[in-house]
């Protein structure tokens, strides 16, 4: 056998099967739901096999007008999830900014056990680490009952079931992945620059606007679209924190599979959140490929 | 100017104390609290005890009228054996997978490599519900039942991606003239495998099996979908319990949870960095 | 018994280049490499001289051509099945394993018993001087003791021939220049053929039996360093190895007259009796003209001396404008006074010194 068909041989054991279950179980079950959210629901939870954009339609505005009237809460809802996302990649980056810089400066032996601390809880249930939270927020939780009794309220706060909570839990679980590529690009900075601003007679502020904000800009990026992301579709810190009241794309998707049965719809929505998850990573993937420093995706 | 720096410094480094404050406080207090035997207001103390550990363990002790107990310990344990029924497969699973890609991935130069390489993150990306329904559309279309070889197919297509990403790191820090000093040495493609890359190879599949199964004992959202009505897992019994409502005695599985995950990760992390 | 080790027919091989391009690497080259030679490879970065290491390693294949060692034809024959062995420029020590295990890798895959095994290293590694060192790992070695460990681990095979791929270029100077009589002295020792590669010429003059001058995948010069120096090829050869003073221009009987009207004179030989031709004076051919006529002379005014120790360095132009550097030993101080004040020198030469260079061998 020629080296070259050996070669291919190999690669073909080393890839083929799992080229296949990928396919097979990612790739295919992704194409089904995209077929799914363009059929009509069926009257009793099935779908019906015709061409229907009405799923959609119900979202951007063109519902079907055999059943109903447009209504904008559906994009109300892919609004405010967005607007959630946002505000939690922003208040994850204001935690995370300031500590890295601190943690970057330290010595060898500090950094590695701080990183080890901040690492830890990534690998801990994320559900109890939600549920610590409804016990400190809620009506008789920590918070209030520590202000009841300090008699600086009469009444308890309303502190769990709001958008602030549910921003406030995903901070929380999401802190390892916004603090970790943004440390990556603090620690990379190079010191010597910020020298040489400030020898040149920038003042701090300016030296932060022209020169270490922009060279830790690929860590900030990074860590806003890896945060974004999960966060946009999310369904339990909601389904946990938010209670009823607070309704996100995440829980309007569950509802539509598990108590609507309206399936079509619920994979329209879904497709809308995976639209925003591949124009995010396209523009990263471009952005980072025109850098040249497409480290991340090519080894 | 020199006080101003060290005001800097100073308002800096407390503002990381209450970083890691934030991270851990919660923690402390939901450890401290699991011992109050206030049955109804978790967060008012009333005394000591260690009866919801007991109940949860399965030999109660004291029967208090308003305690509100769960169900029963058999389905707790159940689930934690689903979980690690699960999380053991497709840890077995996904290491094997995700390591070939990444040894191909490396060793070879194909057409379409980089585009292989963006498809192989793009599991880990999907944001979990999509995945999740995706998977179950798939599954009862397909005729599937839903139950443990679903939720070990559909944990491996995302698991999969994870130790990619470690092997693949390992390998890109990988000195590639030691395969050459090898080969040149008189080791054929084999020996040269299986003495030089291996062996360095094996920290990065060992974090990547290790993170796939903690991944895996903690996936709620993929799982929630494709369980189907007859198994559930770990992740799926505390989050059923809570919303249903909050009693003490997931104060105490929380603990415990909490306590196992941090002293195997602390382990496992322990020794990563210290090989560095 | 064939007198050369290494036989490189017409070998050939081109690159293509990320932007769909190609580059020629190696350019149809043929090279007999002698037994017990150290022979080096010298040229500038890109030159293809690592290419051609690493085609008689066997990590390239030709493109073209064939290659013999030891009289075999090992065109087709992986890394792994040629009787050659390489130290690396990184070293490329096995990270995972002890200096003893690194060492006696090769002869482990070749299937040779333990004890054995055993006694080779430690004579290979007392051979490179770090006997007892078999417990430790790479990492807690220096540079220079890294280096040594590639060394017993490559010969300890006893290859046919050692290639060794610019393994002193990360040491320090001192540490260098004790490598480089090392090497030599390990080579008379072991009675093979090295082949190393450097782009430093100190280096190559030093070390070598002979040394090949490569540049654009061609060899410009393969011969002694002694013959490389004073008697180069071609221009590039003049100007890579050495400082020089080039004057192009045509032959007129023993003279050579350059286009700015510069005369240079030469020692008649029949081979050069006219057409165009390139003079080369070395630096240190100049001597300070002290009254007598006997030899000829260039006016130059000088815009830098600098003094480097042993010698000065004189930097000018002749009236013309062509630029001349000279070197002077130091010992003659009382001439030199004289230049500083006057900024001005008559530089004398022998033109039995001044070696011309014919076109046709321009590459």
């Amino acid at each position: 056998m020629s080296i070259a068909s050996r070669r291919r041989v190999q690669l073909a054991v080393l890839l083929g099967p799992v080229s296949l279950f990928l396919a097979v179980f990612f790739l295919g079950p992704l194409a089904i739901m995209m077929v799914t959210s363009f059929l009509a629901p069926g009257l009793y939870g099935g779908v019906e096999w015709t061409f229907y954009p009405h799923n959609f339609g119900r979202i951007l505005g063109f519902a079907d007008p055999m059943f109903e009237d447009f209504d904008p809460v559906y994009i109300a809802i892919f609004i405010r999830s967005v607007k959630i996302a946002a505000l939690t990649v922003f208040a994850a980056l204001l935690v995370c900014y300031p500590a890295a810089f601190c943690i970057a400066r330290l010595s060898e032996r500090w950094k590695n056990f701080c990183l080890f601390l901040i690492t830890l809880p990534f690998f801990t249930s994320l559900i109890v680490r939600l549920f610590v939270w409804v016990l400190i927020l809620r009506q008789t939780g920590l918070v209030n009952e520590m202000l009841l009794s300090s008699g600086l309220i009469a009444r308890p706060l309303d502190l769990i079931y709001t958008d602030g909570a549910i921003i406030l839990g995903m901070v929380y679980v999401f802190i390892p992945f916004m603090f970790m590529p943004v440390y990556a690009s603090v620690e990379k900075l190079d010191w010597t620059l910020v020298r040489a601003s400030l020898d040149l007679g920038a003042g701090p502020i300016r030296t932060f606007w022209r020169i270490i904000l922009p060279l830790t800009a690929p860590g900030i990026v990074g860590g806003a679209i890896i945060v974004f992301i999960p966060a946009l579709g999310n369904f339990v810190v909601p389904a946990i924190l938010g209670g009823a009241k607070v309704m996100m794309l995440g829980n309007l998707i569950e509802q539509q599979f598990l108590a609507a049965r309206n399936w079509p719809f619920g994979s329209a929505l879904a497709m809308m959140v995976m639209s925003v998850m591949l124009v995010l990573l396209l523009v990263y993937v471009l952005a980072s490929g025109r850098r040249g420093a497409d480290a991340t995706l090519n080894r | 100017m020199k006080i101003a720096r060290s005001l800097f410094r100073g308002s800096l480094l407390a503002y990381t104390a209450l970083f890691f404050a934030f991270i851990y406080i919660p923690l402390v207090v939901i450890a401290v609290y699991s011992f109050n035997s206030n049955p109804v207001n978790m967060m008012t103390w009333t005394g000591f005890t260690t009866e919801w550990y007991a109940q949860v363990l399965g030999f109660k002790t004291t029967v208090s009228e308003n305690a509100l107990y769960i169900e029963s310990t058999g389905q707790l344990i159940q689930a934690v054996w689903n979980s690690l029924v699960i999380a053991t497969s497709t840890t077995l699973i996904a290491t094997v997978f995700g390591t070939a890609i990444a040894i191909g991935l490396y060793r070879f130069n194909f057409l379409g490599q980089r585009f292989y390489r963006v498809i192989m993150f793009m599991p880990m990306l999907m944001p979990d519900i999509v995945l999740g329904i995706a998977l179950l559309i798939f599954f009862v279309n397909s005729g599937i039942s839903l139950g443990l070889t679903t939720i070990i197919i559909g944990q491996c297509t995302f698991l999969i991606s994870y130790v990619f990403i470690v092997v693949s790191a390992r390998l890109a820090g990988m000195d590639r003239t030691l395969e050459n000093a090898s080969a040149d040495l008189g080791a054929d493609e084999w020996t040269t495998f299986r003495r030089v890359v291996l062996p360095q190879l094996l920290p990065g599949i060992v974090g990547g099996a290790l993170l796939a199964f903690i991944i895996s004992m903690d996936d709620l959202v993929i799982t929630y979908f494709i369980a189907g009505v007859d198994v559930t897992t770990l992740p799926m019994f505390i989050f059923a319990m809570l919303r249903r409502g909050i009693k003490p005695e997931i104060n105490a599985i929380a603990v415990m949870m909490l306590t196992f995950s941090f002293v195997v990760a602390s382990l496992g992390l322990y020794l990563r960095f210290r090989q560095k | 018994m064939q007198d050369s080790i290494v036989r490189l027919e017409g070998a050939s091989k081109t690159f293509a280049t990320p932007e769909g391009g190609s580059v020629t690497a190696l350019d149809a080259i043929d090279l007999q490499v002698r037994r017990n030679e150290f022979l080096t490879l010298l040229g500038p970065s890109g030159c293809g001289k690592t290419t051609l290491l690493q085609v008689i390693s066997g990590f390239v294949e030709l493109g073209g051509g064939r290659i013999l060692i030891d009289g075999e034809d090992m065109t087709d024959r992986p890394p792994y099945r040629r009787p050659v062995n390489t130290v690396f420029q990184n070293y490329a020590l096995f990270p995972h394993m002890t200096v003893g295990e690194n060492t006696a890798y090769a002869l482990e895959v070749a299937g040779v018993a333990k004890a054995k095994r055993r006694e080779q290293v430690a004579a290979a590694l007392k051979m490179v001087g770090l006997e007892g060192m078999e417990g430790r790992r790479p990492r807690q070695l220096s540079g220079g003791q890294q280096q040594r460990v590639a060394l017993a681990r490559a010969i300890i095979a006893r290859p046919k021939l050692l290639l060794l791929d610019e393994p002193l270029s990360a040491l320090d100077k001192n540490l260098r220049q004790a490598m480089q009589i090392e090497l030599k002295t390990l080579q008379h020792e072991l009675g093979i053929s090295f082949i190393f590669v450097t782009h430093d010429q100190q280096e190559a003059l030093t070390m070598s039996d002979r040394v090949a001058v490569l540049s654009g995948g061609r060899i410009q010069q393969l011969d002694t360093p002694r013959a490389i120096y004073d008697h180069p090829v071609n221009s590039f050869v003049a100007t890579f190895i050495g400082a020089s003073n080039l004057f192009d221009g045509r032959i007129d009987g023993d003279r050579l007259m350059t286009s700015d009207g510069t005369e240079i004179r030469h020692r008649r030989t029949p081979s050069a009796a006219s057409g165009a031709a390139t003079a080369l004076i070395r630096p240190e051919q100049f001597f300070l003209e002290d009254g007598d006529e006997r030899f000829p002379t260039l006016d130059v005014d000088l815009e830098a001396i600098v003094f480097v120790g042993s010698t000065f360095e004189l930097f000018g132009r002749t009236r013309a404008g062509r630029k001349i550097i000279a070197e002077i030993p130091a010992g003659r101080r009382n001439l030199i006074g004289d230049i500083e004040r006057t900024r001005r020198a008559r530089l004398a030469y022998d033109p039995a010194a001044v070696h011309l260079i014919q076109p046709c061998a321009e590459a």
